[in-house]
């Protein structure tokens, strides 16, 4: 149980750290897998608290997709390497005001709030995934398909209006624009 | 003791894998050679390139070994020669190997070289790419254990390898295997020819004896994932099972580094297309196959 709440304690110190490593960097590579490593503690988080299948998939799915955000920021920042000394923050006091105001309520929602009595012990992780697996494919199904059909859609969208519409210019008589 | 022996023969291992790559560059067979080399390394100047991104340069090559052996940690050699038997060993595996990509991002970042980053950049669309070959088959390999178990996934082939079960998926998953190692024919992060050593090319001495050894480990996990998922892990006659697991696992890494010795480097653009035009497609077919076959055949 000591074990247990030490580990919580360390890896949500470590997610704290990075995200505020985050902002203190110039570098956007820095600033994307700064993230990502945040993330990466919340999944050791989740394996903390001995929900194995939430922690594995959270690892799992931010490296992909923060190092798919870290092409995307080096590529339309004007200063991805952080080397050229760009100021890129604004509205700072209102950032400031917002983020201690929100800590304040997450901090009071943690401590007034009424958890209930901590579980003295869990299913083990096989049935713990097999319960998750018949509620994916039982009373939620219908909102993940929803969910999903929603994001496909958007790529879809997405690549579509990303494609340069030479084809349609040339028809026209005019010169290809991209 | 288990994490002890497992690590000795990944160790055992990847000398193995160092000794037949030298062999097939210089047709001499020489077991002390990956030794020396290793040596020579060691004690060469290990170079900083001017204004690197230090902390990336750093931990690239120990991130890509630790990840390497993590992936290793939940794959068996036997039935009680694991080090950890997860609930979600196989989603596991996925999970260790995802971080490849940010350990050769980072390793491509990190020297501020021109080269490394397109190498590390192209391992981005690489990985995002072949990953899909890695994630589905496995999930057919799932389905038919009806456990994400690893120990549960080997003993569902004891009648039949998923080998002749799911020939498709095995396909795949060997080919998404090698791109993930980014050996040859998959070598674009780090082609020799055109990018002059790509993610390698600015690392030098005791980090270069790290990432080499780190992806020599990274091709043992990757046999051993087939091993486990394909080809009956621990199962055959006669001898003991730890020694089937090591076989089958050395046969399939031995036959990734022959395949890339007679082929030659796929270029950039149709080594994309043929995984999400043709790839993605057929292992979604392996899902489809494999389902109802489940469905079918009691």
């Amino acid at each position: 149980m000591y074990a247990q709440a030490f580990f919580v304690a360390v890896f949500g110190l470590a997610a704290i750290g990075f995200g505020v490593v985050v902002f203190r960097t110039s570098s956007m590579m820095r600033s994307a897998l700064a993230l990502l490593f945040s993330m990466t503690a919340v999944g050791c988080l989740f394996l903390a608290m001995q929900t194995e299948f939430l922690g594995v998939l959270q690892i799992m799915m931010m490296a992909t997709e923060m190092s798919i955000m870290a092409i995307f920021m080096v590529m339309f920042m004007m200063d991805p390497g952080g080397l050229g000394g760009m100021d890129m923050s604004h509205q700072k006091r209102f950032s400031i005001g917002a983020g201690v105001s929100a800590a304040v309520v997450a901090i009071a929602v943690a401590l007034l709030s009424d958890w209930g009595p901590a579980a003295e012990q869990v299913v083990d992780a096989q049935a713990q995934t097999r319960a998750l697996g018949m509620e994916l494919l039982g009373r939620s199904m219908m909102i993940f398909e929803t969910a999903g059909i929603t994001i496909l859609t958007a790529m879809i969208a997405a690549t579509a209006v990303s494609i340069p519409v030479k084809k349609l210019a040339s028809k026209d008589g005019k010169e290809a624009s991209e | 003791m288990t994490v002890a022996i497992v690590l000795l023969a990944l160790l055992g291992s990847a000398w193995l894998l160092a000794v037949i790559e030298g062999w097939m560059a210089t047709g001499r067979l020489s077991p002390a050679a990956p030794l020396f080399r290793g040596l020579a390394h060691l004690g060469r100047e290990s170079i900083v390139p001017r204004s690197p991104d230090r902390v990336f340069f750093e931990a690239a090559p120990v991130l890509l070994l630790v990840v390497a052996v993590l992936g290793m940690a939940v794959l068996p050699l036997a039935p009680d020669l694991i080090i950890a038997d997860l609930g979600t060993g196989a989603l596991f595996v996925n999970a260790a190997l995802a971080y490849v990509l940010v350990a050769v991002i980072m390793a491509g970042w990190g020297p501020d070289g021109a080269y490394g980053m397109i190498g590390g950049w192209r391992f981005l669309g690489q990985l995002i790419a072949y990953s899909m070959l890695i994630v589905m088959p496995i999930t057919a390999v799932a389905m038919r254990a009806e456990s994400l178990v690893n120990t549960a996934i080997v003993g569902s082939q004891a009648g039949l390898w998923n080998i002749v079960y799911q020939p498709l998926g095995f396909v795949l998953f060997y080919i998404a295997a090698m791109a993930l190692a980014f050996r040859a024919p998959f070598d674009l992060p780090s082609a020799e020819g055109e990018l002059g050593g790509g993610v390698d090319a600015e690392y030098t001495g005791v980090r270069l004896a790290v990432l080499r050894l780190a992806r020599l480990t990274l091709v043992v996990t990757l046999a051993s994932a087939t091993t486990v998922f394909y080809l009956g892990g621990w199962h055959g006659p006669l001898l003991p099972p730890s020694a089937w697991s090591l076989i089958k696992t050395l046969a399939v890494a031995v036959s990734m580094l022959l395949v890339g010795h007679y082929l030659p480097r796929i270029r950039e653009a149709n080594l994309m297309r043929w995984c999400w035009v043709l790839g993605i497609p057929l292992a979604l077919l392996n899902i489809i196959i494999v389902g109802l076959l489940i469905l079918v055949v009691p």
